[in-house]
């Protein structure tokens, strides 16, 4: 009885929690059943009641004092992925360790260099900068531009002097040249197209794995990046590269439908739709195709979808 | 290859110009301190896209990026925090404990969801087990301490601070204030939440089930066994 549902949807339509559909066919019964409208008036009148627990907006007082305390806190906190971490600027490390100038004077150093991560171990071809105990007094100042810093380990004090150990790690900038047929350079557009904050770093990198040569690992990372990339333009050339594949490979071609279905930019639907234009007969294709006539939310695809479906033969 | 040869438009880091002569030994500034176009930009641009340069430049490392990244939700965490655990102490200590979760998770955020989703999943979690703690020491009255270490009814707190003018209203209101913190306590911890996040920061319930890593449908159901429960509880206060 359609009171029934009425009433179990009651409480949905109060928190505005129902579909458009529902929350018509709601007003609508609500309108012609009297006991229905009651039910509304005692729902309404519990959310009133509830309310009167007001939400207290923090003080001020206590929100600084949660900032401050977080600030301490994350002071001695690592965060995550600390040794995925590319570069530390000297000054950023400088202005941790606060040192007197008395100090800053004179810094031994006991340190040892090396890559950080194994992901970074195929760059690092040359031997880690370890030694440094034969370290040149008479030249306190480390030259810490030619290699980033990754992480310090430990800072200690000599007591009773002034004498201050650092240990660290660092991670030197190189650079790889080569052609796209090179291994190393591969691997490292590889790493690039996914975790670079950078998106015109991803964007290049996807581009120039578009025109490496037939790998599952570069198909894979454009995949990944169709999929993952928060950025339009990386999603698009990612397609691109895609697009020699959507017939042969399966993977490829249901990458794309979802690309197709779930892409919130329009530009890069339009070219998933146009990239599986060609398998429309394809009984997945289609299923999607149909969907999407109606649910997509840019009308001149619809349109263009609609028409695509219309050229078709109606199969069984 | 220029990305503005797009049709769509591409926020692009503006540190880095591809190179196509290897001349330039600068591997391009990878840029982990806040850049003024970061900053300058937090106005211009929308949350979404601004949240992720600051996530990716956090996860490298950059805690300013963290600190301006918390700021953009921690006056909402905190004030589900006071409400929930009605503790101003038992606030900062969620507080505390999300953030620094999400800081030390950060590495293993995909962007899968929203950093907004994100974080409030940690935060209801902890809210949760904050709950379940409570539970378990359920015989004692709502009690909280406050900061000069004085225990106060948790309930008294919700008290209408615009008190004074009419005093028989103030008791009623102290009154109703108290009825539906007992109420509240009727339900279990998951009821308590998705009430909770619905009714009093009025969020949509497929979010909600998002946060609790639930469905949208669980979530209805569950605010409506919250909502029987409490209709039932204060009925039986009148």
């Amino acid at each position: 009885m359609k009171c029934d549902w009425v009433r179990q949807n009651i409480l949905f339509y109060v928190y505005n929690e129902l579909e458009d559909d529902a929350r018509y066919e709601v007003e609508q019964h609500l309108g012609r059943c009297p006991e229905c409208a009651t039910e509304l008036k005692a729902a309404r009148k519990f959310h009133a009641t509830l309310s009167e627990l007001p939400v207290a907006e923090p003080t001020p007082n206590l929100l600084a004092a949660s900032r401050m305390r977080l600030q301490e806190g994350l002071e001695t906190t690592q965060p995550g992925g600390f040794w995925q971490r590319l570069i530390l600027e000297p000054a950023m490390w400088l202005r941790q360790i606060r040192m007197a100038p008395a100090l800053a004077a004179v810094i031994f150093i006991v340190g040892f260099g090396g890559g950080i991560g194994a992901t970074y171990n195929f760059l690092a071809n040359r031997p880690p900068t370890s030694d440094i105990s034969n370290y040149d007094h008479s030249n306190p100042t480390p030259s810490v531009e030619a290699s980033a810093i990754a992480g310090i380990r430990s800072v200690t004090q000599e007591p009773g002097s002034n004498q201050v150990s650092i240990k660290y790690d660092t991670v030197s900038t190189q650079e790889a040249q080569g052609s796209l047929n090179d291994q190393r350079i591969q691997q490292l557009l590889l790493f690039a197209a996914r975790n670079n904050y950078n998106s015109g770093v991803r964007m290049d990198s996807v581009d120039l794995l578009t025109q490496a040569p037939d790998d599952s690992r570069v198909r894979e990372a454009l995949m990944y990046a169709l999929q993952n990339d928060t950025n339009p333009g990386v999603r698009l050339k990612a397609l691109d590269g895609l697009s020699g594949f959507v017939r042969q490979d399966p993977r490829v071609r249901d990458g794309v439908l979802r690309a197709l279905i779930s892409d919130t930019n329009s530009g890069v639907r339009m070219q998933a739709l146009r990239l599986v234009e060609p398998m429309k007969t394809d009984s997945n294709v289609r299923s999607v195709l149909t969907r999407l006539s109606q649910t997509d939310q840019n009308a001149s695809i619809r349109s263009q979808v609609r028409t695509m479906l219309a050229q078709m033969p109606e199969m069984d | 290859m220029p990305a503005d040869s797009y049709a769509v438009a591409i926020p692009v880091g503006d540190n880095y110009r591809p190179r196509r002569a290897a001349s330039n030994s600068d591997g391009g500034n990878q840029n982990p301190t806040l850049s003024r176009h970061m900053r300058g930009s937090l106005a211009a641009q929308s949350n979404r896209i601004d949240d992720t340069s600051l996530i990716r430049a956090a996860q490298q490392g950059n805690r300013a990026a963290f600190e301006v990244l918390v700021r953009h939700y921690d006056q909402s965490v905190l004030r589900l925090a006071l409400h929930l655990t009605g503790s101003e102490s038992d606030a900062q200590d969620v507080y505390q404990e999300a953030f620094l979760k999400a800081y030390k998770n950060l590495g293993s955020f995909r962007f899968e969801c929203s950093f907004y989703t994100w974080i409030y999943r940690i935060v209801t979690n902890l809210c949760l087990d904050h709950l379940r703690k409570r539970n378990v020491r359920k015989e004692d009255a709502p009690v909280a301490v406050d900061a000069s270490g004085e225990e106060y009814s948790r309930l008294e707190q919700f008290a209408d601070a615009r008190s004074g003018a009419n005093p028989e209203r103030d008791l009623m209101r102290r009154e109703l204030g108290r009825k539906i913190g007992a109420a509240l306590t009727m339900l279990t911890p998951r009821e308590r939440m998705v009430f909770e996040l619905k009714h009093y920061h009025g969020l949509k319930l497929r979010t909600v089930g998002e946060m609790l890593n639930t469905t949208e449908e669980t979530a209805k159901n569950t605010l409506f066994r919250a909502t029987q429960k409490l209709r039932a509880a204060l009925a039986e206060m009148r």
